[in-house]
């Protein structure tokens, strides 16, 4: 299953996620995304942005003297949550979401991570 | 100090201690009949055996990188060794480290306990000592009590009540619940140093990632977010929250998060 074809499987399984999108955080690219949320490039530089301040300090280094480098992120807002999931394995690699409030964070956090996983191993 | 001289089982003490440590931290207890060990811990897990003094077998668990089942043995009588029943015992707390971030390795504090049949929930019995006979004592003189500070209904103290039990340890600083917490000691004084340090500079991480500088927003930050632990901090008006997470706690988050937004 290529990148898009994942990507779209996400928000078919999940209709709250508005925005699935793979990025490049090394050069701040988004590849390819996926949903019905309408984005412009700045939006997306933004969230590509957003994804790299998340795995920043100072609080990236507390979670990794705490109990390690950190892979996962959400971020809620008023509006909306966003997460962010960085590759184990190559953590330039990552999936950048924005859903609804009425998500069910757990289910998708699990299944972002295996779509992550799938498409970093080329899966 | 964590057992007295009149403690019969100061092994429990020593093992609470350990159980109770979630954030990596380097634990030396030092016994009043002369031994010391130390061990590097982290989320309820002994790590590695990174000192001893005065004790005998040490060469199977000192050194170890991270102690693994075939050391549990030999580690458990090292710590029977140094938790000397009506010895005092001192427990002194400091950075852990190297390999500290490793909270996957390591022996479980749970399974020691269990090996030695000690209770680390039952404060009133250790190995079926007995309690000693307590003198009574003259009646305590009638004190008012104040009423206890409530948090604000909508503040941060409220959402990290509602979060619930994955929240193993939370601070808040600023605004109406300011200086309120839960959790383990240890923990929450090692959220308020960070936080002490930091504060600033979370403020502007917050800001990077908040609709508008100073907005509400809630930041969890683990491995995985579903197992392992997570950092959880959030801002709501002038106020901080930083909190540790256990387990999966993703969606109590969330509601909570709903529910002081509603």
């Amino acid at each position: 299953m290529g990148v898009n074809e994942s990507l779209s499987a996400v928000v078919k399984a999940f209709p709250q996620a508005r925005l699935v999108a793979f990025a490049d955080l090394s050069s701040r690219m988004i590849l390819s995304s996926a949903g019905k949320l309408s984005t412009t490039q700045e939006h997306l530089d933004r969230l590509c942005d957003q994804a790299r301040a998340s795995f920043d300090d100072p609080l990236f280094s507390l979670s990794v003297d705490a109990f390690g480098e950190p892979h996962s992120a959400v971020i809620m807002g008023p509006e909306n949550l966003r997460v962010f999931l960085r590759s184990d394995t190559e953590p330039a690699d990552a999936l950048c979401c924005i859903c609804d409030h009425s998500i069910d964070l757990a289910a998708f956090v699990a299944k972002i991570r295996d779509t992550l996983e799938s498409i970093t191993h080329g899966g | 100090m964590i057992a007295e001289a009149d403690d019969r089982n100061p092994l429990a003490q020593l093992l609470r201690t350990a159980n109770e440590t979630m954030l990596g931290r380097s634990l030396q207890f030092d016994s009043a009949s002369g031994p010391s060990l130390t061990l590097d811990v982290s989320g309820r897990r002994v790590l590695r055996l990174t000192a001893a003094i005065g004790l005998a077998g040490t060469e199977t668990c000192l050194g170890i990188e991270v102690l693994e089942d075939e050391h549990k043995d030999n580690l458990i009588k090292l710590l029977q060794a140094v938790a000397a029943p009506h010895h005092e015992l001192r427990v002194t707390s400091g950075p852990i480290g190297r390999g500290g971030e490793v909270v996957s390795v390591g022996l479980p504090v749970a399974l020691l306990a269990d090996l030695v049949l000690i209770d680390l929930n039952d404060l009133a019995s250790d190995d079926g000592f007995s309690e000693p006979e307590v003198e009574p004592s003259e009646p305590e003189p009638q004190t008012m009590v104040p009423a206890p500070v409530l948090p604000s209904a909508d503040g941060l103290a409220s959402f990290a009540e509602t979060v619930g039990p994955e929240l193993v340890a939370w601070l808040v600083v600023g605004g109406d619940d300011h200086g309120r917490n839960s959790g383990p000691e240890e923990m929450v004084s090692h959220l308020q140093g960070f936080l002490d340090d930091e504060r600033d500079s979370v403020e502007r991480q917050l800001d990077a990632l908040s609709a508008e500088p100073g907005g509400p927003i809630c930041v969890t930050l683990g491995a995985t977010l579903i197992d392992g632990h997570s950092i959880l901090c959030a801002r709501l008006r002038s106020d901080v929250l930083l909190g540790v997470v256990e387990g999966d706690g993703t969606n109590a988050t969330l509601t909570a998060w709903r529910s002081v937004l509603s």
